[in-house]
């Protein structure tokens, strides 16, 4: 393909798509994560506005059950594994060498190939719509849901997803090699583990835990994989004598690190962003690399709070790990809090991203310590409160992270500002919707309404509600395409960015925006977690 | 924490008035339009906790989720109190320069809000532990009423087990009341449920029990709850909670609580009708040949086959992965006729009631429901020429059209 966008005239400099697709380049391979990841975004989000407009009014009106649950299988699917956890990585792969003042990652080339796996696993997942169906069985698939049985998982769309999982894992257990390796060999002279900026450090945890999570689901994945193609007999009980608890507990002791993988790098973010427009430093900045360490050591001890209404988990024990873990969770938010508090807050479009991630987390982590409580997780489980929990983690925590990140970097990644009249307009509108979709589900799940069902009955009492979180839906929607509006304008003529818009702290601001090949003419002097802010105004005290 | 004094603004209380008087202006407008605000207040405020449970053991539930969502909104209040207030008062005011004063941290700080937190969710622990142990016991005794609930794709059964706490003495194919099924339970008794799935992982919710469990196949999950005496009469609402296929939004029950007295003697009927014909006859079981009697099940007393001289033919029906193979059938008008009914799907129960124009439409008849692998015939009235539709009433999605000329 390259080669027939080769004219004469490109033999000296290749053309600019030759050059995208062949790069080794972190920033530009960060970039394309991003840019990869929100078109997923973007597919994922159309597939919850069908699953929202089906539910606006009770009866099946656009839908059947089948292809409902597809829709709402590869939103699930795509929103995690091709948006939240790449683009996150696509972060890291932008930002880490910069902040550590290092020239590229470690390994540039099997970067690359984690990067183009992803779009792979996307079309093939996709691939099911024209295979017969795609996978139906939820992001979940618990077996023998989605064994090769009737009435089951019986085309390819299943198998397909379970191919595109495997991919996306190994690009993940790379990429994690990768940080690990980059973070620890190429830190530059003066970056000490505890001079290493937030999203470094959150980072690293990251990679820890995905590269002793994945391999396990991989193992799981291939284990269905046998059962539906070869007649293997791990999950299916009644055909062939297989255990459906064993599927869950291994898909648990990697999707629950997974949840962490996919907020621990966001809550970096906002480590980075509430200092600098605050004008002060993180309030307890060890305490925070602890913090971190401590949700990633007990993150791999609460997988079976999954599982309470099985009847097949020692309840206790996954219980009170799962409040524990609520505790370095409140240490954060604290530290994050009195950042702000005393600062000189700056209301710029990132701080509005970032306190929204502040508000809405606390919301989805309270949720989280609430069904904590095992009895109270029996009311609760599987229905739309859980719905709700998980969103107020996933979209108001990591999602609203992102878009703080996007406003952030935007500047360091092109040069150019990006619009903050209609960012702060973005960010209203976001927040708004996103509070009317998921704020009522809380209610819907009290109220008794089941996750996953393609329909209910109009008197059940749901009609109100579910109607509120379908105009909600529609509000996310329309904030999203200020976004692009924001995008496409800030693109095209938005304003010079300079080296450092915002006074920042970490090492990618003492570069130029964008920062050539090579990163660095060259480094400051890198005395603590603020070199830039040294430069500017001299250190002070550590205490 | 170091500190330097700033000069306290006015702004911040001003700010937080406008607020109070926008939200209070914004309601009298509601009010003035005939909108109720406080009916909806109420109505969210009532949303926010689970329903009123109908079982001893919901209703201990209920009682620990209101002390942990109690904590849950003093710790929202508290931090997001902190965060707003941080935000207003510590905004950046235009041309103010001076760099903030720069605090790394305070050891104090961080031993309180790490400890103080850890005492919260371990009394929050012992508390849920403490329910846990009250709502998740089994003390069966001579007085429990033991029902098993089979589940499979997508339709639910319950099984009453006799005095012997081994016999299956009445089966109810019918998961709904309206069906003339659903599940009777004795109110203020204990009753002992056990979950049985043929297939993939359901799972048993009612909301008003305040209670899910799954249904998991290849281990029987077990449950007890004891619904309120009072709520004799009461029918409560329940559902698959646990994605189960195509068909999981209807996979649909309800539970009926009768007066204890009430229930003996229902159950008691039900035993002695299903003991006079037994489940799997071979053939000539009456599907109650005319009028939709109370339904579902055929009386004990085989009433005599109506007209038996002007059968018409007999049609094939075949039932098999939850789908009629016969999928159109054509009988002679005016003329009574049989259907035999062959069901071979093992245990799962079908039948075929025909309904008039659709199968959505008027029922005109309702065989009996019975669990596969058998063998029924259905007598059928006579029917007026026309297009009829045919479903099983168990699933639904099964359907097929027949033509009466």
């Amino acid at each position: 393909m390259a080669t027939t966008t080769l004219t004469p005239a490109a033999t000296n400099s290749r053309s600019a798509l030759y050059e995208w697709l062949t790069t080794t380049d972190h920033k530009k391979i960060g970039i394309l994560y991003i840019v990869n990841s929100f078109v997923f975004f973007f597919i994922g989000g159309v597939f919850a506005l069908g699953v929202r407009t089906e539910l606006a009014q009770p009866g099946l009106q656009f839908f059947n059950d089948q292809t409902y649950n597809e829709l709402f299988s590869m939103h699930g699917t795509i929103m995690i594994f091709l948006f939240v956890i790449p683009m996150l990585a696509g972060f890291g792969n932008y930002v880490v060498p910069l902040q550590i003042g290092a020239p590229d990652m470690a390994f540039p080339r099997i970067n690359a190939l984690s990067l183009w796996m992803l779009p792979l696993a996307g079309i093939l997942l996709l691939l099911g719509f024209v295979t017969g169906g795609t996978a139906a069985a939820g992001w979940t698939s618990y077996a023998p849901l989605s064994e090769n049985r009737p009435l089951s998982a019986v085309g390819h769309g299943q198998d397909l997803w379970i191919l595109a999982l495997v991919l996306i894992g190994t690009s993940s257990i790379l990429g994690a090699i990768n940080f690990l390796v980059t973070i620890f060999k190429m830190r530059a002279p003066g970056m000490t583990l505890f001079r290493m900026p937030i999203l470094v450090w959150t980072v690293l945890v990251t990679a820890v835990l995905v590269l002793m999570a994945t391999p396990v689901i991989t193992s799981v994945l291939i284990m269905l994989f046998i059962d539906r193609n070869y007649g293997g007999s791990f999950f299916d009980p009644i055909a062939r004598g297989g255990d459906a608890i064993l599927y869950q507990n291994i898909f648990w002791f990697y999707s629950h690190p997974a949840v962490y993988v996919m907020v621990l790098p966001a809550m970096g973010m906002i480590s980075e962003i509430l200092p600098v427009f605050s004008r002060k430093p993180l309030f307890g900045y060890k305490a925070f690399i602890f913090a971190t360490a401590a949700i990633g050591a007990l993150g791999f001890s609460v997988w079976a709070h999954h599982m309470f209404t099985t009847g097949a988990v020692y309840l206790p024990f996954f219980s009170i790990m799962t409040f524990l873990i609520a505790v370095p969770t409140g240490v954060k938010m604290f530290n994050w809090v009195f950042t702000l508090w005393r600062g000189q807050l700056m209301l710029k479009t990132p701080l509005l991203f970032a306190l929204g991630f502040l508000s809405m987390f606390l919301i989805g982590g309270i949720d989280g310590a609430m069904s904590a409580s095992v009895p109270v997780d029996f009311a609760l489980h599987d229905t739309y409160w859980v719905v709700s929990h998980l969103h107020y983690v996933l979209f108001g925590g990591s999602v609203f992270g992102i878009m703080a990140g996007l406003y952030y970097w935007f500047p360091k990644m092109t040069g150019k500002m990006m619009n903050e009249t209609v960012g702060k307009a973005q960010f209203v509108l976001m927040f708004i919707g996103f509070n009317l979709t998921f704020f009522p589900m809380h209610e819907l799940g009290l109220a008794g309404m089941p996750r996953r069902i393609a329909d209910y009955s109009s008197t059940a009492g749901w009609n109100d509600l579910n109607l509120l979180a379908t105009i909600g839906g529609f509000t996310i929607a329309a904030s999203m395409t200020l976004l692009l509006w924001n995008l496409a304008i800030s693109l095209r003529s938005g304003a010079p960015a300079g080296d450092d818009p915002w006074e920042g702290n970490t090492l990618e601001w003492a570069t130029s925006s964008p920062p050539p090949p090579y990163n660095f003419d060259h480094l400051p002097e890198i005395r603590s977690e603020r070199p830039l802010f040294d430069l500017r105004h001299g250190r002070t005290a550590e205490h | 924490m170091s500190s330097s004094p700033r000069s306290r603004s006015a702004r911040p209380a001003i700010f937080a008035l406008a607020i109070v008087a926008l939200i209070v202006g914004v309601s009298l407008l509601l009010l003035a339009v005939g909108v109720n605000v406080l009916h909806i207040g109420d109505t969210f405020v009532a949303g926010l906790f689970p329903p009123v449970a109908v079982t001893q053991q919901g209703a201990k539930i209920r009682d620990l989720y209101t002390i942990v969502f109690l904590i849950a909104v003093a710790i929202f209040v508290v931090v997001e109190a902190l965060i707003i207030w941080s935000v207003v008062r510590y905004r950046r005011k235009p041309g103010d320069d001076t760099l903030p004063p720069q605090t790394h941290g305070n050891n104090i700080a961080e031993f309180v809000w790490t400890i103080v937190p850890t005492l919260i969710v371990i009394f929050m622990f012992f508390v849920s532990w403490d329910t846990l142990n009250a709502v998740d016991t089994s003390a069966a005794d001579a007085q429990t009423t033991k029902i098993t609930a089979q589940a499979g794709q997508f339709q639910w059964q319950f099984d009453y087990i006799g005095p012997d706490g081994k016999t299956v003495v009445y089966t109810e194919f019918l998961p709904l009341v309206s069906q003339g099924g659903g599940m009777m339970v004795p109110a203020g008794r204990t009753v002992q449920l056990s979950l049985v799935s043929h297939d993939v992982i359901h799972a048993f919710y009612v909301p008003q029990f305040l209670f899910k469990r799954d249904v998991i196949p290849g281990r029987t999950n077990q449950f007890d709850f004891t619904v309120d005496a009072a709520d004799a009469g009461q029918t409560f609402r329940g559902q698959c909670a646990e994605l189960c296929g195509s068909g999981h939004s209807i996979m649909l029950f309800e539970v009926k609580a009768l007066a204890p007295a009430d229930f003996d003697k229902w159950l008691a009927d039900k035993a002695a009708a299903a003991t006079a014909s037994p489940a799997p006859a071979p053939s000539g079981s009456p599907g109650s040949s005319s009028a939709p009697a109370p339904s579902g099940n055929p009386g004990a007393s085989s009433a005599p086959a109506p007209s038996q001289g002007a059968t018409g033919p007999t049609l094939q029906v075949t039932a098999s992965g939850i789908q009629y193979v016969e999928k159109t059938l054509t009988a002679p008008a005016n003329t009574p006729f049989q259907i035999v009914f062959d069901n071979q799907d093992p245990g799962t129960p079908h039948n075929v009631s025909i309904h008039k124009d659709s199968p959505t439409g008027e029922e005109v008849f309702k065989g009996e429901v019975f669990p596969g692998v058998a063998k029924k015939t259905y007598d059928v009235p006579a029917l007026a020429a026309g297009t009829y539709g045919y479903v099983c009433t168990v699933h639904p999605t099964m359907t097929g059209t027949l033509t009466v000329q």
